[in-house]
């Protein structure tokens, strides 16, 4: 009978390590499950970043690795005395503000849209998909030859029209044709939308409805706070593709230099000018600085979306660790 | 549940070490450079003993393009040749410099020689095959065309053109001389270009006004075309009419760029009304044709091109019809000037300095730009050759044949000056400064001036730059 609690809590210790051992086990089990993922990341993700980190802080040029001189914080202050990259920063963060809004704002309406059950919703489905999957270089092309000033088909239907011709490609309105061009892909968070809009629960339409709730009241009061984790996330991946903007404005420019195109000075953004920095300078380790300052900016801004996340996003379930 | 535990891990283990094989086993074969990511620095002595090991035949990577080499040459040469095996591998200038970075350089690079040359011999990266070129049964100095001299760098002096020689001419143009379409001339009643007597440059801005058609803003035919991009100010046709009037933007050291004397500013006026006139595409009126097809398609009266055009208005579909419709005239001169009619390109190769197997990718080079393929584009007319012999190969049959080749064999007279282009600025960095700087002014948001003080400035700092690099002072 004394022996009792002895026994139970031999019991109870041995429960415990069997947990232990069970726990223990699963987590080997976990990492060996990731495993080829993280030893590739490692390889071809982390150490290369890191070297790339390295290198800013260096004299690098692309042909001097033998001789590598550290010149500290150089590159890094080389940023805010070179007039072209503080500029560029700035087109880029003006692009994002009006793509990321515009972008997000046009793409769920659509979605909102294709959320119908009608006939032939499917191929509008993929109509407006189909931008995000076609590739850069052909989207550019495209484009091209849509804005064109002498031989565009935009300009040729205005023509019809009687206005008379607009440079699309030209200065005053390079930035509207990008931001274009940019819209005519939002669909990309199409799936992504409408995903979210499927996961609303049916029985709060209907129960609104039979409380007498107008269709825009059951939109602002259902669909929009049941939708903020899929805007969240879709503002995030926003924020972070419009800073790093490279290809489409340099697809939008006219020349024989390939990506070394220099886009007229509105779509100057920090990537172009990063890009020619290395490419087209040579100037490897102020390139990577540039780099890793976009990395820090895109950082910042997500951290502050993320801070700003618990006024406005709502969970159905509560977060672990918010 | 514990089984399937197990088996999980042991899978995942399996699937780990396979990952681990097949990365260490990527590392064995292949004759790339150094694999710790370190390019090494010139005057570095190459590793391996530069003839093929006992491990089976050797790889020569070349980067001439799949358009250039075909799959059948390399076939002919590998079975000729069995000891060597050749890859072609596609590299444009950012990939190569990442691979030279990398330390993976391809044995054999393709360069433009009027541009590149003396930037790769500073850099180290071209091995110096002047012993080689004397002890060679091919290649034969007193043949060489004067487009050979390209090749040559005297490190001394920092002079291209004499001194040793570091690789050799693929095939090359005349590329400031001029196509113009006789239709176009004959329903405008113009009479036909001299393909003698060059036009000066004012002569030819004012032809190309004359036959450049609008309706409204829409042009319906252009006057003047440039195979190489827009009509508007870039640094080949800058430098090359400031050579002919005995100027440059440069020193005469290359360590300094002034773009603010007023030669070189009349030719930035001079461009600027070319772009305003529409006489081709340009940043104001951005066309998506290629400059090539709307001379063809007979949307263009002239274009400034090289003789290499006529190889594609031969096998082009609807030119080929035609041919006669197509006549070629001379370079155009400054007023006053020295007439000149120099390559803008020369594209041929350089053996990578510190090649593993210089003896194989000799062998190659050889056979490559001074055997049989070097024949084969003779005869194809998409270029003319490197040496004098091959002049007699050029296609001489069609009455378009002889008419051209008997104007190339006049303009060749010409070809023995060369455009002074700035070793320590590649041309990627220069086109990149005349867009950045230049395009605001066909859009009047800068002026002449401020863009020729931009760019100036711009220059000097690439320059220092370059020399830096290459521990220069």
């Amino acid at each position: 009978m004394s022996n009792q609690p002895a026994a139970v809590s031999l019991e109870r210790h041995a429960s415990r390590k069997r947990k232990m051992r069970k726990s223990v086990r699963e987590a080997i089990e976990f990492y060996c499950f990731v495993s080829p993922w993280f030893i590739i990341f490692i390889l071809l993700g982390l150490i290369p970043l890191l070297y790339g980190l390295y290198l800013s802080f260096t004299n690098f040029t692309g042909f001097n690795s033998g001789h590598l001189r550290f010149v500290g914080f150089r590159n890094y202050d080389r940023i805010f005395t070179d007039s072209d990259s503080i500029y560029a920063l700035g087109r880029t963060f003006f692009i994002t503000a009006v793509n990321v809004p515009l972008g997000m704002i046009l793409g769920f309406l659509i979605a909102v849209l294709l959320n119908n059950s009608v006939k032939g919703v499917g191929i509008f489905r993929t109509i407006f998909y189909l931008p995000s999957i076609i590739p850069a270089v052909a989207v550019g092309l495209l484009w091209r030859n849509l804005l064109a000033k002498g031989n565009g088909l935009i300009n040729e239907l205005l023509g019809h029209l009687g206005i008379p011709a607009v440079d699309w490609l030209g200065y005053d309105h390079a930035t509207l044709s990008l931001i274009i061009l940019l819209m005519w892909g939002s669909g990309g968070g199409l799936i992504i939308y409408l995903a979210g809009l499927k996961s609303v629960p049916k029985e709060l339409y209907e129960s609104a409805e039979i409380d007498g709730a107008s269709a825009v009241q059951r939109f602002r009061g259902i669909t929009i706070p049941l939708m903020t984790p899929v805007l969240f996330f879709n503002l995030i991946m926003g924020i972070i593709g419009s800073l790093q903007i490279f290809v489409q404005p340099i697809m939008l420019t006219q020349g024989t230099n390939g990506l070394l195109n220099t886009p007229l000075k509105p779509n100057y953004l920090y990537l172009v000018h990063a890009f020619q920095q290395i490419f087209a300078f040579q100037r490897y380790g102020y390139g990577l600085a540039l780099l890793w300052l976009l990395f820090v900016i895109i950082l910042v801004f997500t951290l502050v979306v993320f801070k700003t996340s618990r006024y406005w996003v709502h969970y159905e379930v509560d977060q672990e660790g918010r | 549940m514990r089984r399937m535990g197990r088996n999980a891990v042991i899978s995942a283990v399996v699937i780990v070490c396979l990952i681990f094989v097949s990365a260490c086993g990527s590392n064995g074969g292949g004759n790339s450079g150094s694999s710790d990511g370190t390019a090494g620095n010139a005057g570095e002595k190459p590793q391996g003993s530069g003839s093929a090991g006992k491990g089976g035949p050797v790889t020569i990577k070349l980067t001439f393009t799949s358009g250039e080499i075909s799959k059948e040459q390399i076939a002919e040469f590998e079975k000729a040749n069995p000891g060597i095996k050749i890859q072609q591998v596609d590299a444009d200038y950012n990939k190569l410099m990442t691979m030279v970075a990398a330390g993976s350089a391809p044995d054999i690079i393709r360069i433009y020689a009027a541009t590149e040359l003396p930037n790769y011999v500073m850099k180290g990266l071209a091995m110096d095959l002047t012993p080689r070129f004397a002890a060679s049964s091919v290649f034969k100095e007193d043949d060489y065309l004067p487009v050979v001299n390209l090749y040559k760098y005297d490190t001394a002096s920092g002079k291209q053109g004499i001194g040793d020689i570091y690789g050799f001419p693929k095939d090359w143009s005349q590329d400031f001389t001029l196509f113009y379409n006789k239709q176009i001339f004959q329903k405008a009643g113009i009479p036909l270009p001299s393909s003698t007597e060059p036009m000066t440059w004012t002569e030819l801005l004012d032809l190309a006004k004359k036959l450049t058609k609008k309706q409204g803003d829409k042009v319906s035919q252009y006057g003047l075309v440039y195979y190489n991009g827009n009509t508007a100010l870039n640094q080949d046709l800058l430098l090359l009419q400031l050579a002919q009037e005995g100027s440059s933007i440069y020193s005469d050291d290359f360590g300094k760029a002034d773009l603010n004397k007023p030669e070189v500013k009349n030719l930035m006026n001079y461009w600027l009304d070319a772009v305003k006139s529409d006489v081709g595409p340009n940043p104001l009126n951005q066309d998506t044709t290629f400059s090539g097809d709307l001379f063809v398609n007979g949307s263009a009266a002239m274009m400034i091109s090289g003789y290499w055009f006529t190889g594609l208005l031969r096998g082009d579909e609807k030119a080929k019809t035609h041919l006669n419709d197509f006549g070629m005239a001379p370079a155009p001169v400054m007023e006053g000037g020295t007439r000149m009619s120099p390559t803008g390109a020369a594209a041929g190769g350089i053996i990578y300095s510190k090649t593993k197997h210089p003896d194989e990718a000799w062998k190659v080079f050889e056979w490559f730009l001074g055997g049989k393929p070097a024949d084969d584009r003779a005869k194809s007319g998409w270029g003319l050759p490197a040496t004098k012999s091959r002049l007699a190969l050029l296609p001489n049959t069609t009455e378009f044949d002889k008419s051209t080749l008997a104007f190339v064999n006049n303009e060749l007279k010409y070809a023995d000056k060369f455009i002074g282009y700035n070793p320590y600025i590649s041309a990627q960095a220069a086109a990149s400064l005349f867009d950045k700087h230049f395009s605001p002014v066909y859009f009047g948001k800068s002026t002449v001036d401020e863009a020729a003080s931009k760019i100036t400035n711009d220059m000097n700092v690439l320059i220092q730059e370059g020399k830096d690099v290459l521990g220069l002072q």
